[in-house]
């Protein structure tokens, strides 16, 4: 375990994912392709700048035209651009696509803390990982934007309030990092009563910002653990099934519990009227397998997820699967995001 | 330069606002000759000191918020007071300094003098256009008053909406001093096209007016995305009417592409004038035209037109599709091509001329030396994989900075310095002004560049507060914005002082082959006495005469030594 938290390199943190290692490759690529071109192209405006200069006897030599020198300027670069494109984009893919395996966990951002729920429910306000698994972070804000930052895992993503966001990792050794808000989420420095708050940063680097004081944006820091299976294991253990404790509070359950819930909404909020969830066919499409299929939609093909459901519920005609009828009344305000949550999770759950 | 006598195109042909021959400083006197002006000259230089107003109250903020950074915990100033300097700083940079700063101040002066026309195309609307922007900065700073804004100068939503300080007038003053942007575009266009002087065909036409056309035709189909943006944001706060706000059915990321829209393309507002200055500045000072000139005047129009199509790499990790985000990274880097070709140019321009090392020059060439760094740090941002780390750190921060400051900034002195005589008649301190140059140039580096590494090691931006393992890098930023501080007032300084201490300027301090050294010192009130006809481009020396290049420092010594020993014996 890597206690002092060391950069791997002067300009780079630590590595501590399967997509490091090729980001760092691509970043000092770029670094020392830079440093050609900066070395070249600014020494020799100093060298001929001196070499050139203005004295008795020299005079500038008019410009003349070198057609082919300037099509190689402007077309070489394409090259190089060419190749940086399709290696970034390539790094992009991959972290962009979850391993299918990948243990959930969903991630609840406000201003101005995070919290982590597992796939058992129980929920920490730091991110522990098994080493060499791969972990899919389904993330939700419920006031303002915020952004999801590991600067060892080289992963980064906006939490947007209305819509899910997802990222994935997978730690490749135990050890720990920092997790930042990336996304401005304001600040507050003044109580209810417009008394100043206190502050002062605290030297514990696992907790850098002491409760209690003024808050915001920066402070919003949490740490990601990576941690060998027998120590996740004893963390799961120990934060154990508190899904009732969450529901009293009105907090969101994770999926295999709040899937119980959703069986219960899909009932009484009259889903059943119109879905199954044995394959038969009614007036809307039936959940059963219904997670993650590819449909055909007047809006063309879409992918069953998170961010499709929470439309089909808030928008019923925003894309209306193709062979169905635009019928499906709104829930829009009617139904809390928690609710959608669960419903989510029921629809999930009967793939 | 031939010249005949014919009616110098264009402007206000009627004399009721002084004789066309008399120097336009003193043609008309007092307060009331300015405020009501038709003169472009005159209207530029009420805009340089508007936006020179602008910048120094952008840096005051922009010291503050390095000076609370300077150490960790609490500094300075407090939290929420600490958003709203950064708020501040970087809504008046943008808004108030940068987007106005080179286009209105010395594009409204120069403009229609190297094209040999006698004002703008609508002088009136160009005094309009002033007011506007008073008006619309007004209204801004009113929110300073009320309790400021704290929201980042993207106001991105739903913080914007939900937050209970003044966005609005601060959104409403950025709406109004759009359309100032917009009327001056206009203006530039109808002018580039309509009132070149015989000879100033689109192939000799500056490169300075070419990059002033570029950046005005972005600035009238831009800028109406941006006033229609805000005023969705403002019918959202003011009314509730759901467009951004998901609690009110909207989504936040249509705000962030509508504000991109226009706010990319903005970016080469701020970036094409000064990269404009700077071929004007190569020229002068290596004595020869630039090379590839027809290559850098369509890569101003390039970017001009890239521009509008690279707003997404904004949104990267903010929740596009992936097909979008591959598209738009696509996009980004053919920005590299055109901006490339220019550096490539300019540098191929000082081969084989003939350099004078005036402080003019120093500003160019610290201009290739920022732009490089900022636009090869673009690379990285632009390779999607690298940007999921980079975006939204210090390493953003640095990156705008070394292309906006370090490009227009710079730029913008430089051409300050340059026209200096032109614009004022007087002639600055050259020893000065290049002390103050080596403190703004080592400042700026020290200031960003550390900013660079703290970024790429993860310090996100707009944090009021830090991690220890950053300290180093913070405090040796903070020490920087003091030496670039230092070197701006010996810069300001140096300018202000020519104004009563400074010589005589001669017609063309420089040796220059630019069109608008060919007029007087300070030009008369029409520009030029009579139509300038030109048989040459501005930058072509080897066909210029000797008395077009001929500084005329001469004969101001002899002047000044006439009036030594007439003051002797008297």
């Amino acid at each position: 375990m890597n206690e002092s938290n060391a950069p791997a390199t002067f300009q780079l943190p630590e590595q501590m994912s399967t997509v490091a290692a090729d980001v760092d490759w691509l970043y000092y690529f770029i670094y020392w392709l830079s440093v050609v071109l900066f070395v070249a192209i600014v020494g020799a405006m100093i060298y001929w700048a001196i070499k050139y200069r203005e004295r008795k006897g020299h005079k500038a030599e008019p410009t003349g035209h070198n057609m082919p020198l300037e099509i190689a300027w402007t077309v070489a670069p394409v090259f190089i651009l060419v190749f940086l494109f399709h290696k970034g984009f390539h790094g992009y893919m991959d972290m962009a696509i979850a391993p299918a395996n990948a243990i959930e966990v969903r991630v609840n951002a406000k201003q101005w803390a995070w919290e982590f729920i597992y796939p058992n429910g129980g929920s920490s306000a730091e991110l522990h990982a098994p080493v060499g698994k791969p972990v899919k972070l389904i993330m939700g804000s419920g006031d303002v934007i915020h952004s999801f930052f590991a600067p060892a895992l080289r992963v980064k993503r906006d939490v947007v309030p209305g819509m899910y966001s997802s990222l994935w990792f997978q730690g490749t050794h135990v050890g720990r990092d920092d997790i930042f808000c990336a996304e401005y989420c304001g600040g507050r420095s003044k109580g209810p009563n417009g008394d100043e708050l206190s502050y002062e940063p605290s030297d514990d680097p696992r907790n850098p910002y002491p409760a209690g004081q003024a808050t915001g944006h920066w402070a919003m820091h949490s740490m990601l653990y990576v941690e060998t299976q027998d120590d996740y294991d004893k963390f799961i253990k120990s934060i154990g099934d508190k899904c009732e404790e969450y529901k009293s509070q009105g907090k969101v359950c994770p999926d295999s519990v709040a899937a119980e819930g959703g069986q219960k909404l899909a009932v009484s909020k009259g889903c059943m009227a119109c879905h199954t969830t044995t394959g038969v066919r009614l007036i809307g499409p039936s959940w059963k397998e219904l997670w993650g299929k590819p449909e055909s939609t007047d809006k063309g093909q879409v992918k069953v997820d998170e961010n499709y459901l929470r439309e089909s519920i808030l928008d019923p005609q925003a894309k209306v699967v193709t062979g169905f009828q635009p019928v499906m009344p709104t829930f829009r305000g009617q139904i809390a995001d928690q609710e959608i949550d669960e419903l989510i999770a029921y629809i999930k759950s009967l793939k | 330069m031939a010249a005949v006598d014919i009616p110098i195109a264009g402007g206000h042909a009627d004399d009721a606002h002084g004789d066309p021959h008399a120097n336009y400083l003193t043609a008309k006197r007092g307060i009331g000759s300015w405020l009501v002006t038709l003169d472009h000259k005159r209207i530029g230089l009420m805009y340089l000191a508007a936006v020179s107003i602008a910048f120094f109250a952008g840096g005051v903020f922009a010291l503050l918020l390095r000076l609370e950074l300077f150490s960790r915990g609490r500094t300075i100033v407090d939290a929420e007071t600490y958003n709203r300097f950064f708020t501040l700083h970087g809504a008046i940079m943008v808004f108030l300094f940068i987007i106005p700063s080179i286009p209105a101040a010395l594009g409204n002066f120069f403009l229609p003098i190297m094209i040999g026309a006698k004002d703008v195309a609508f002088p009136r609307l160009n005094l309009f256009s002033y007011y506007i922007y008073l008006a619309g900065a007004t209204i801004a700073l009113t929110s300073i008053v009320m309790g400021a804004v704290d929201t980042g100068w993207t106001f991105y939503t739903p913080y914007s909406v939900q937050t209970a300080n003044s966005v609005i007038s601060m959104t409403f003053g950025a709406f109004v001093l759009g359309f100032s942007s917009i009327l001056t575009g206009l203006n530039f266009i109808v002018t580039v096209h309509t009132m070149r002087a015989p000879g100033i065909t689109w192939g000799r036409m500056p490169l300075f007016v070419w990059g002033m056309y570029a950046t005005a035709l972005i600035q009238v189909l831009a800028t109406p995305v941006l006033a229609i943006t805000l005023l969705l944001l403002i019918c959202e706060r003011f009314f509730g009417i759901g467009f951004f706000d998901p609690k009110l059915g909207g989504d936040p990321v249509l705000f962030q592409h509508f504000f991109w829209f226009y706010s990319h393309p903005a970016v080469y507002i701020m970036i094409v004038p000064g990269m404009a200055i700077n071929s004007e500045l190569i020229a002068t000072f290596s004595r020869r035209a630039i090379f590839g000139q027809f290559a850098i005047a369509m890569s101003s129009l390039g970017l001009a037109i890239l521009g509008f199509l690279v707003w997404g790499h904004h949104l990267f990790v903010a929740g596009m599709s992936e097909f979008a985000t591959m598209l738009f990274s696509a996009l980004t880097f053919l920005v590299a091509i055109p901006s490339g070709v220019k550096v490539f140019n300019w540098t191929a321009t000082i081969y084989k001329g003939s350099i004078v090392w005036a402080s003019p020059m120093l500003y160019a060439m610290a201009f290739i030396f920022l732009f490089t760094i900022g636009g090869l740090t673009g690379l990285f941002l632009g390779t999607l994989s690298v940007d999921v780390h980079l975006t939204d750190t210090y390493f953003v921060v640095a990156h705008f900075h070394y292309v906006m400051m370090g490009g227009t900034v710079i730029a913008f002195l430089g051409g300050l310095l340059y026209w200096w005589p032109k614009m004022t008649g007087k002639m600055h301190d050259e020893f000065k002004a290049k002390i103050g140059f080596v403190f703004v140039f080592i400042g700026f580096n020290v200031t960003f560049m550390s900013q660079f590494i703290m970024g790429s090691r993860g310090m996100p931006r707009r944090y009021y507060d830090y991690l220890p393992q950053f300290e180093p890098f913070h405090k040796a930023s903070t020490i920087g914005s003091w030496i670039l501080a230092v070197g701006l007032f010996i810069t300001a300084y140096t300018l202000l002082e020519a104004l009563w201490k400074g010589r005589k300027a001669p017609r063309n301090p420089w040796g220059s082959a630019g069109y608008e050294w060919m007029t007087d010192t300070p030009p008369c009130l029409a520009n030029f006495h009579e139509t300038p006809i030109l048989t040459r481009g501005p930058y072509d020396y080897h066909l210029a005469t000797p008395e077009e290049l001929a500084t005329g420092w001469d004969e101001i010594e002899a002047e000044e030594k006439a009036a030594k020993t007439a003051e002797k014996k008297g």
